[in-house]
């Protein structure tokens, strides 16, 4: 307990430092950006500037990118209410209140809100970040081999059935990032396989460049196909960025179960901010004190959609970095960032990487508290951010891809594998496949295939070994659990979407 | 049943195939993983095959080219060209002079005002000298003619 309260008080020193502030501050802004432009999601600029942390050391490099993640969630709600255009899919809820206020001269209180919300839908969902991270982590510490292959098939089955209109196109996209992730050494037998000559796959596929390409080159595609949309003028707005003390008051309780909503969503692999944003917002219009109000602009539904899919954000980094299973495609980006750092998500980061760890976690909280200054000093600027065109943020984020994908390893290659990787995305999201599960597919599948190939020589080619520990049954039974979790997911998020009435209100991106 | 799914079932196919005849140069002790994926992938294929023909007749065919609805094929091919276009120049004539190029032409034919070329290349130019040449030190591609 002692040593866990010092690890939290370093992380904090160590989190306070100059150059982590000044990082975490530019993350946030720039997450903000990226939220705010309806173009870009939050996976897409957490993946398109995961190459910028790569000098930096670990703790600050994913500070940087927890800070692009949690102001890309904000950031989606500036354009919501400003322009009645969600700038990320987990600000949609909050388009149907936010724009109302806008309509009634009060767009500074709904932006106020929607800060203050987020802010402490963000902090508090820390709590349960620096709770119950370490206790998972002392459970993944009894894994053995045969408990890795069954974690990564768990993690694949809940991905797999996330996102995609169809759960077997699901596991067929997961199934094909298997295949790919054996292009490169055999981890047993030192083969060679399906290298296609090059030399540069030793390793196997670069798994930033494959989420540079599926996630941040497809969207390139994607804008690049349709009509240039004029974006609607942001409103102006001379109203103060303030609440009173009793509307405070009112929302503190809006706030505390969007928290719950939003955390336990987060933890639960498989559902994300998108379905946290709606469930909030009809948990706050259920409990409202003034429920007559909704859908004509009330501040206790923007609180409620904006503190849940803020709260999203901590709950999620839970199972990611204790079993290395993200929940949603912002983690599986965050995800490729931690192993690129060179650390694997599990037991480790709470033992032999605990000040790193702990540091991250203090960063996470102090992005917070950047999120909200800077999202109530720069919401005017953002505001008008959120309008730039189309046709300016193809050929500019088609550079951030390319010169993304060749610092990594300073090779042409790595930019032509983008490239494939983003055709292959564009077709993806076209015919309805996953492209969250390919990426997953392409972390876990040498984890898998590790734990299965060394099980299987431990107990001389007996696949009894697979069953062998009540673990590994646990971890079957929560694969069951993952194969269905999404049926239930998506029929909750269909109801919860029908009932705020949201059909009318789409983003322009993916999760 | 979406006609286009189709494709998708195809290319899954094409993939293992293409696969499986890669896979043959392997030894053996190295083949049997990948074609253990392989064997996954086209059976989950097959299952969805299945899916289809039940729901081709339960609820007829459609073509499932909605996903292409404002489908604007000149663009998106002429894009895709100057994309293509800019890694082929990039590897001849270097990383500055090649994105030069393809902002101001992507722009152009994009129609956007002058002034914000100018304004969108400058920053543009500005954030990666900053970011990945000063601040991360990476050397971007000169070009084989200046090499």
């Amino acid at each position: 307990m002692l040593e866990t309260l010092s690890l939290m008080g370093q992380g904090f020193i160590h989190a306070l430092s100059p150059m982590n502030l000044l990082f975490a501050a530019a993350g946030t802004a720039i997450g903000i950006v990226i939220g705010c432009l309806p173009g870009l999601s939050a996976a897409m600029g957490v993946a398109l500037l995961l190459p910028m942390t790569f000098a930096m050391p670990a703790e600050t490099g994913l500070i940087v990118l927890g800070g692009i993640y949690c102001g890309a969630i904000f950031g989606g709600s500036i354009a919501a209410i400003l322009i009645h255009t969600p700038g990320t899919p987990a600000s949609a809820a909050t388009a149907i209140e936010g724009y109302q206020l806008t309509l009634r001269g009060k767009a500074g209180k709904a932006l106020f809100v929607s800060c203050y919300s987020s802010f402490w839908g963000g902090l508090l969902s820390c709590i349960s970040l620096y709770f119950f991270a370490p206790l998972l982590a002392q459970l993944a510490m009894k894994f053995g081999s045969p408990e890795y292959f069954w974690l990564s098939i768990f993690g694949l089955t809940i991905i797999a059935g996330v996102s995609s209109d169809s759960m077997l196109k699901g596991l067929m996209s997961g199934a094909f990032g298997l295949l790919l992730s054996t292009i490169g050494m055999d981890p047993i037998e030192g083969a060679k396989r399906f290298m296609f000559g090059q030399s540069a796959l030793y390793e196997g596929i670069n798994t930033t460049c494959a989420l540079i390409g599926l996630f941040s080159m497809s969207q390139v595609l994607i804008l690049a196909e349709k009509k240039i949309k004029e974006r609607a003028k942001a409103a102006k707005f001379t109203d103060k960025l303030a609440i009173t003390r009793e509307e405070a008051k009112l929302l503190t309780p809006t706030i505390l179960r969007s928290w719950i909503i939003g955390n336990l969503i987060g933890i639960l692999p498989g559902a994300g901010a998108s379905i946290a944003c709606f469930m909030g917002y009809n948990t706050a219009h259920q409990f409202a004190k003034h429920p007559e109000q909704f859908g004509k602009g009330s501040i206790e539904g923007v609180a409620g959609s904006e503190a849940a899919n803020n709260a999203v954000t901590g709950g999620s980094l839970i199972p990611m970095l204790t079993l290395g299973i993200p929940g949603e495609s912002v983690t599986a980006v965050l995800m490729g960032g931690l192993i690129i750092q060179g650390l694997q998500p599990g037991p480790e980061l709470f033992t032999r990487y605990a000040p790193m760890t702990y540091t991250f976690f203090a960063g996470f909280v102090l992005v917070q508290f950047l999120m909200l200054g800077i999202g109530l000093l720069g919401c005017r600027g953002f505001a008008q951010i959120s309008r730039l065109s189309d046709a300016i943020l193809i050929p500019s984020v088609t550079v951030l891809c390319v010169v993304g994908s060749f610092a990594i390893h300073k090779n042409f290659l790595d930019v032509v594998i983008m490239m494939i990787f983003g055709i292959i995305g564009y077709m993806v999201r076209k015919f309805g496949l996953n492209a969250a599960a390919i990426v997953l597919a392409l972390i876990l599948g040498p984890i898998g295939e590790k734990g299965l190939r060394r099980s299987l020589v431990l107990s001389g080619g007996n696949p009894a070994i697979l069953f062998s520990t009540p673990l590994c049954w646990v971890l079957i039974g929560l694969c069951v659990f993952g194969v269905l979790s999404p049926i239930f997911m998506s029929r909750m998020e269909k109801k919860s979407v029908e009932k705020a009435g949201g059909e009318d209100i789409s983003a322009e991106t993916a999760d | 049943m979406k006609k286009t799914d189709i494709g998708v079932v195809g290319f899954m196919y094409g993939v293992c195939i293409l696969f499986y005849v890669l896979s043959l140069d392997l030894k053996p002790e190295a083949q049997t993983y990948p074609h253990f994926i392989m064997l996954v992938l086209a059976i989950l294929t097959t299952m969805y095959v299945v899916q289809m023909i039940f729901q081709a007749k339960r609820n007829g065919v459609t073509s499932g080219l909605e996903a292409f609805e404002g489908f604007l094929p000149k663009q998106f091919f002429v894009v895709l060209a100057m994309i293509i276009g800019y890694l082929v120049l990039m590897y001849l004539v270097g990383f500055y002079i090649s994105t030069v190029l393809l902002m101001v032409a992507c722009l152009l034919f994009l129609r956007v005002p002058t002034w914000q070329i100018i304004i969108s290349t400058l920053a543009i130019l500005g954030l990666i000298y900053g970011a990945f040449t000063l601040f991360l030190g990476v050397k971007l591609p000169v070009g084989l003619l200046f090499k």
